[in-house]
């Protein structure tokens, strides 16, 4: 009787890591990453370290969170709001970041997938340099082809759709 | 640089159709319309040799194919590329840093919303899960009612009068009369001896 107590107790407490540990998909940069979470909550986004950088290239630094050239600080009376660890795990709230930084972000809990769009200063850096916006696209042999590519020569951009 | 979301599948046999010159893009994460802040297609805009934008987001039918529809006409604008082709920075098309300021603006918050509502709802529509993007694409035309991009692209991709409730055709028809998509006034060319 005492062993199937002590087993019960080991599948409840293994089924509740599990529950508590699960993975989500992570729309950033257009390109889509599985990542580990904890602490599933419908506002926060809580992923390792090891997937920030994986799935954002965004590192912890002493500085801040840095990608680049870009660091944000964070903070000091906010950090356990941002950076926590459980066990030997680091683990970052994405969401509250994305918050903190103004960048857009959007869950659909359902499908477990959170889908981020550019940094307000990627996005509105253009304005001030009047420099177009750099892309990189295939063409329908897979080429990839960038803007960039073409300086020196004038572009006339023109889109058009199938619909 | 088709803006489809169905990527080559969508927009590939016109691409072959055309036998393009020109290099011919495919854009199935609409990664154009949203760093540029576009609303509809054509859209042109004119970058110069150094990278910078001339001339920003504007109408660009570049044949009279639509103009039963539109109203407009090509030639115009067709005139205005062919002046900058030839004159550079002195044609009478490129606009001024202050004209170019005056046009750029900022990304709204709702803007940046609708894009990644739509973004989710493109993702979800590639995986397979099209019923499940409907809301997220309703939400990016509720946040943005004036981007046809995010209206059209999502009801081309089902039934749009089951989905939506609406369909291109009753959208255009509910302008009464107004521009669907309206050009900048062009100025004068310059005559040159």
């Amino acid at each position: 009787m005492k062993h199937f107590l002590i087993l019960t107790i080991l599948i409840t407490g293994a089924a509740t890591y599990a529950a508590a540990q699960t993975t989500r998909t992570l729309v950033y940069d257009g390109k889509a990453t599985e990542v580990s979470v904890s602490a599933v909550a419908a506002d926060h986004l809580w992923i390792t370290t090891s997937d920030l950088t994986r799935a954002t290239r965004f590192k912890i630094k002493p500085q801040g969170v840095c990608r680049d050239e870009l660091c944000f600080p964070l903070p000091k009376n906010r950090k356990a709001d941002f950076i926590t660890r459980r066990g030997t795990i680091d683990w970052f709230n994405l969401a509250e970041f994305a918050r903190m930084i103004k960048q857009p972000f959007v869950a659909d809990q359902k499908n477990g997938v959170w889908y981020f769009g550019p940094l307000a200063a990627e996005q509105n850096g253009y304005l001030a340099s009047l420099e177009a916006p750099n892309f990189t696209l295939p063409d329908l042999n897979g080429k990839l082809h960038s803007l960039t590519d073409f300086r020196g020569k004038k572009v006339l951009l023109v889109t058009w759709a199938s619909w | 640089m088709a803006q489809d979301t169905g990527g080559a599948k969508d927009a590939g046999r016109w691409i072959t159709a055309a036998k393009p010159d020109y290099t011919a893009l495919v854009d199935e994460q609409q990664v154009v319309t949203q760093r540029y802040g576009m609303v509809n297609v054509p859209t042109g805009v004119w970058i110069d040799e150094r990278g910078r934008i001339v001339r920003p987001n504007e109408v660009a039918f570049i044949d009279d194919r639509f103009k039963s529809f539109t109203k407009m006409e090509s030639a115009p604008y067709i005139g205005a590329i062919r002046d900058w082709v030839q004159n550079g920075s002195k044609s009478v098309f490129v606009l001024s840093e202050s004209e170019l300021k005056a046009r750029l603006k900022p990304q709204s918050a709702d803007r940046a919303r609708a894009d990644v509502e739509f973004g989710l709802g493109e993702y979800l529509y590639q995986i397979g899960k099209g019923v499940e993007a409907i809301p997220h694409f309703q939400e990016a035309q509720r946040l943005d009612p004036d981007n046809w991009n995010y209206k059209r692209q999502a009801w081309a991709l089902g039934d749009a009068d089951r989905d939506y409730g609406t369909n291109f055709r009753k959208e255009v028809d509910k302008l009464n009369g107004k521009p669907y998509y309206e050009p900048h006034k062009l100025p004068e060319p310059k005559k040159r001896n």
